[in-house]
């Protein structure tokens, strides 16, 4: 009845490739939906989503068959063009989306291609939709990553399109900037009566604000649900590689059949169970202060010239001894400082005040090349660190240049250690994201640094992947004196880290335990950072110590039997 | 497989990829060789002027005419327009030279994979680009100064100092900044470069044999084409009389002649790109 | 020779926003810059072309006057202009010399300063005309005299892209330093250290153009979805763009002061001569 978009038996193979990405797809999305579209890396997301505004078969000259109607319109018979007026489009990688020089020139681009006299006033329209009206004459390059992604939106909300497909936003956005268009995309939905298609993997964010999922697998539907039902799939889902809400997990692996999704819902379903009695995690052991700091910020400060010649302040008066053994977490928001920190001790960038040392040695008078004999630094963006043209030559850069002897075996070693044997003659930027990330975690262990650190490393993976490098990192910390992780991941933090820095506007505004740190709000909201539902879960419920993890909460349960029928859950660990 | 001879075309929005691609790159080169500060020791001079190897690697694994006119108007649009150095005339006549050497050099190679072709078109390229501004400066001075051969030593001279940072540039630039790179990076790109964009590398199953090239009419469109570059200057002062007096308050009649000029030589580079394709359409059909 | 040592240090992102913003923001406010488009391309197009057929020095010294004074109207640094001209008295100075070894005399002086004087105008003019010009009126002003579309669209990309690609250059750039070794000798004139240099600016441009590539696809499938193909095709595009470009009343005066100017130079020259 109210059917917008109808997709009936598709097929489509891209040029050259072997099989279909799309095998007889049946779809059907109605007015008004908030639809997620989610499914594990290659199971066809973003080529089902490109069929909406034609960009497939049209863009992508592959064989294609079955039928599309978006809008009434046949997608066959109509060009990307005219399908865009009805479907906007915001790319996985946004920032190649922006187009022109500034602000309202771009979100007003659209618009004036199709020579529509009030393009000004459709850009004006959208950017105030998105909350950016006061940028507007702004160069866009003066944005912060979650402006241009709502830029990006804005972009197609000048063409007033029924549709808006948005393809995992949160893979490139921290979660406070993630959450902040998820509210824009709300309010679309509910206000303005948009259809919202959003590729996502991360299930909070779905429980909150999606009303229907659908899941692909290989290129096929498996279903399409409300998403109460669908994120109750709790054994399906995680064996397709997506992971539920950390409550829905929980339950489930206790046995639960109605599993709790939001966290007022986890709150009352565990309310009346909780073992409060038995604390059943130790307390890892922090570690003491020892003689010598690995490495030594004092009184650091660090800033540069601004457009209107003022200095701009990265870093004010940082202190920080940092030990061996200890697993450093540094946290806030985007330009909190968090990245400029680490490069710091690179050496790629000097200190302006204050001095810096990494055992014991002055970083201000080390070439980066030097610095790299202790300190290995994995960027945020690992195709950035490629710069040969096999995995296989990366991992060697380092200890070649060196001329270390004999480090062929060792990098066949690490290629074993990272699973990297079959990929070592692919070139790197080639692969894909999870594999990416274990090629530039490979590249710091072949440098053998004393000190490694780590830059958002777990930033736009799926949650398989995620898992997967977590262990990778938790493995680092055998060979490596000290590690240190930049990042938004609270999951990880959770899980990790010893020690947990907290930096707001430069500054450091928390030094200590995540104990310490999530247990103040006030603190957590004023530094933007989101804790894990599971922890969030267990301050909610009072428990003590507070659990980190899925697997302590659950043994919390396991402790005391008489209070739990744990046959399910036993059967799992 | 083998029989069909596949001619080497692009849609309309592949021919934009690479553009844009090319001329992102190049503009971005420029205006980080413009930062670097130059050496002169004497007359020789050990700048980077240009990093000549991006326009011409992508000339030869892709469409030549597409990555060429991107290069160039990056050049113009980055390394001159951002850094508020535009210089009108100056940059058409940039634009027409730059263009045509590199085109020439993306033609003659026709397998990526020969390390010979692709070094002798990284050569040819600088050659003629450093030539034709070579020929260009000489002639500069020879209609700037009165009675140019007249005066006694002044021709010599030029042709000696020109001449001899034609050499410097051959030489230091075209080894250093376009052979070497260029012959480093063909070989890593091809055929993993044309994929990201969608596309299969050129093969050399599209045939285009060196007597392709060398047709009679292909020169003399070369040389038609060098001489509308440089006579860039020449050809848009034409106007001159007509304008000289009345035409201040006119608007755009001066600007149809001085456009015509950059108009012209864009055209005899269109036709020789369908020229071009038109002998290798019949050449496929022989 | 330091400077070469420094170079990578000094090629810094934060440096070519800086650069950038104030060809962008610059001049905006000078009286020249209020100008249309397309007055300044007509005022350029005789005093980029005109001297060189102009071999009268009197009359080549009244444009030169001129076109210094509305150079300086633009509000370009005084030092730009006076490199500028050292430079082009530099260039005659080696033909000066090099005419020495060819059998030429003090003679040659004259034409050599009458060619400079006739780059100086040139070059002053396309400085008056374009420095103060911003990349955006620029663009309008190509557009509006038939350059295609793709060259305004172009230079509004190049002011989107630049930051983020040199950013990304940067980052290439520091990983090959994070992970390479510098050479241990300086050599003679730092002449390995600055092959090094030169040796990785050249290399980083491997992983930018794949990176380059993808975004290309991107930018292009992007274009298609936001109708950019089809509007380089559209008059009405055009004109919707062009919509604000008016010549008014300084365009009028600015032409007509230049004008009298050039009129009253040319006749005194038929009495003056020197």
């Amino acid at each position: 009845m109210n059917e917008l978009i109808h997709v009936e038996n598709v097929t489509f193979q891209y040029p050259g490739a072997e099989h279909p990405v799309l095998k007889k797809m049946n779809l059907s999305v109605e007015k008004g939906e908030f639809l997620a579209v989610i499914g594990s890396n290659g199971s066809g997301k973003s080529t089902l989503c490109k069929l909406f505004n034609g960009l497939i078969p049209h863009f992508y000259t592959g064989d294609f068959e079955g039928s599309v109607t978006v809008n009434g319109l046949n997608i066959l018979n109509s060009s990307v063009a005219d399908l865009s007026c009805h479907v906007g489009y915001v790319f996985q990688d946004f920032e190649n989306q922006l187009v022109q020089a500034r602000v309202l020139e771009d979100a007003s681009f659209a618009p004036l291609n199709f020579g529509m006299e009030d393009y000004l006033q459709r850009g004006r329209r959208a950017l105030e939709l998105v909350g950016l009206a006061h940028l507007a004459d702004e160069f866009v390059w003066q944005l912060s990553g979650g402006q241009k992604h709502l830029l990006a939106l804005a972009g197609c909300l000048a063409m007033n399109p029924d549709i808006i497909v948005i393809d995992e936003p949160t893979a490139q956005l921290d979660p406070y900037h993630a959450k902040e268009i998820y509210e824009v995309l709300k309010k679309l939905n509910k206000q303005y009566g948009k259809t919202i298609i959003s590729i996502e993997h991360h299930t909070e964010f779905i429980a909150e604000y999606c009303d229907t999922v659908l899941l692909l697998n290989k290129g096929s539907v498996i279903w399409k649900r409300p998403m109460r039902q669908a994120l109750s799939e709790v054994d399906l889902l995680t064996e397709l590689n997506i992971y539920p809400p950390q409550a829905a997990q929980a339950a489930s692996r206790l046995g639960a059949d109605h599993v709790p999704i939001t966290l007022n819902e986890a709150v009352a379903f565990f309310k009346e169970m909780i073992p409060r009695s038995t604390p059943s995690v130790t307390k890892p052991e922090p570690v003491q202060a020892q003689e010598e700091p690995v490495i030594r910020f004092d009184q650091v400060g660090f800033s540069y010239k601004s457009m209107n010649k003022k200095q701009a302040q990265v870093l004010k008066n940082i202190n920080l001894s940092l030990f061996k053994g200890e697993q450093v977490a540094i946290v806030g928001n985007n330009g909190a400082g968090k990245s400029t920190l680490l490069r710091l001790i690179t050496g790629v960038k000097k200190p302006e005040s204050g001095t810096l040392t990494v055992r014991s040695q002055s970083v201000a008078s080390c070439t980066p090349e030097k610095m790299a004999d202790h300190v290995a630094y994995i960027y945020q963006n690992p195709e950035q660190m490629f710069i040969d043209d096999s995995v296989k030559k990366d991992v060697a850069f380092f200890p070649k240049a060196r001329k270390i002897k004999d480090y062929e075996n060792k990098i066949d070693e690490i290629l074993e250690q990272f699973d990297l044997v079959d990929l070592q003659d692919k070139d790197s930027r080639l692969m894909s994201g999870g594999q990416q990330r274990r090629a530039s975690l490979a590249i710091g262990a072949a440098m053998n640094p004393s000190v490694i650190l780590l830059d958002e490393p777990t930033a736009s993976l799926d949650m398989a992947t995620r898992k997967h490098l977590t262990q990778f990192i938790l493995k680092l910390k055998e060979q490596i004196d000290l590690v240190m992780i930049a990042t938004h991941d609270m999951q990880l933090v959770s899980e990790w880290a010893t020690r947990v820095i907290v930096l707001h506007h430069g500054q450091i505004i928390f030094d200590g335990g995540k104990e310490e740190l999530f247990s103040n709000p006030a603190l957590m909201d004023k530094a933007g950072l989101v804790p894990p539902q599971i922890v969030t879960l267990s301050l909610a419920l009072n428990v003590d110590p507070v659990d980190y993890s899925v697997d302590s909460f659950i043994n919390r349960f396991k402790e005391v039997p008489e209070e739990w029928p744990l046959q399910k859950a036993s059967q799992i660990n | 497989m083998t029989q069909i001879k596949e001619r080497y075309t692009l849609t309309q929005p592949q021919k934009m990829m690479v553009f844009i691609l090319s001329m992102s790159l190049y503009g971005l080169s420029n205006m980080i060789t413009e930062l670097v500060p130059e050496v002169n020791i004497g007359p020789v001079n050990f700048s980077i002027e240009y990093f000549a190897f991006i326009p011409l690697t992508l000339c030869i694994l892709f469409h030549p005419f597409y990555a060429a006119i991107g290069a160039s108007i990056g050049e113009v649009i980055f390394g001159e327009v951002m850094l508020g150095q535009f210089s009108g005339f100056g940059e058409i006549e940039k634009l027409v030279i730059f263009t045509l050497a590199m085109y020439v050099a993306g033609i003659i190679v026709n397998n990526p994979k020969n390390k010979v072709q692709v070094g002798i078109a990284a050569m040819t390229g600088v050659i003629i680009h450093q030539f034709l501004n070579m020929i260009s400066d000489i002639t500069k001075v020879w209609i700037g100064v009165d009675d140019f051969e007249a005066v006694s030593g002044l021709p010599q001279s030029v042709v000696a100092i020109e001449g001899f940072s034609f050499l410097n540039d051959v030489l230091f630039s075209g080894i250093l900044f376009a052979l070497l790179p260029t012959l480093y990076l063909v070989p890593r790109l091809y055929g993993k470069i044309e994929p990201l964009l969608g596309m299969k590398p050129r093969d050399n199953k599209t045939k285009y044999p060196i007597s392709g090239i060398l047709k009679p009419r292909f020169i003399i469109i070369g040389v038609l084409l060098s001489a509308v570059a440089m006579g860039c200057e020449f050809l848009s002062e034409a106007g001159i009389d007509i304008f000289e007096w009345e035409a201040e308050f006119g608007d755009t009649a001066i600007w149809i002649s001085l456009a015509a000029a950059a108009v012209v030589a864009l055209i005899t580079i269109i036709v020789l790109v369908t020229g071009k394709n038109k002998a290798k359409r019949s050449m496929a059909n022989e | 020779m330091a400077a070469a040592k420094s170079f990578a240090d000094k090629l810094s992102f934060e440096q070519i926003k800086i650069e950038l913003l104030n060809t962008a923001y610059g001049n905006d406010r000078t009286l020249i810059a209020k100008l249309d488009p397309r007055t300044l391309f007509l005022w350029y197009t005789f005093f980029g072309i005109a001297p060189w057929f102009i071999y009268s020095k009197m009359i080549l010294a009244g444009m030169l006057v001129f076109v210094i004074g509305t150079t300086i109207m633009t509000k370009v640094s005084r030092l730009i202009i006076f490199i500028l001209i050292m430079g082009l008295l530099g260039e005659s100075g080696y033909l000066l010399i090099a005419s020495f070894f060819f059998g030429g005399n003090l003679g040659i002086i004259v034409p050599l300063l009458t060619l400079t004087m006739k780059l100086s105008v040139i070059s002053l003019a396309s400085i008056t005309a374009f420095c103060s010009m911003s990349p955006e009126r620029l663009g309008e002003g190509l557009l509006r005299i038939g350059v295609p579309g793709q060259v305004s669209f172009s230079i509004s990309y190049g002011y989107r892209m630049l930051p983020t690609l040199f950013e990304e250059y940067n980052h290439i750039f520091m990983s090959y330093r994070l992970r390479g070794k510098s050479p241990e000798k300086h050599g003679l004139f730092y002449f390995r250290t600055v092959i090094y240099f030169i040796k990785l600016a050249v290399k980083s441009f491997y992983p930018l153009l794949l990176s380059m590539a993808k975004r290309a696809r991107t930018t292009v499938e992007a274009l298609e979805t936001k109708g950019g193909q089809y509007a380089f095709r559209n008059p009405a595009v055009k004109k919707l763009k062009l919509a604000k470009l008016r010549i008014g009343k300084n365009d009028y005066f600015f032409l007509l002061i230049s004008v009298l100017y050039l009129m009253s130079i040319f006749i005194s020259s038929h009495y003056v001569q020197f």
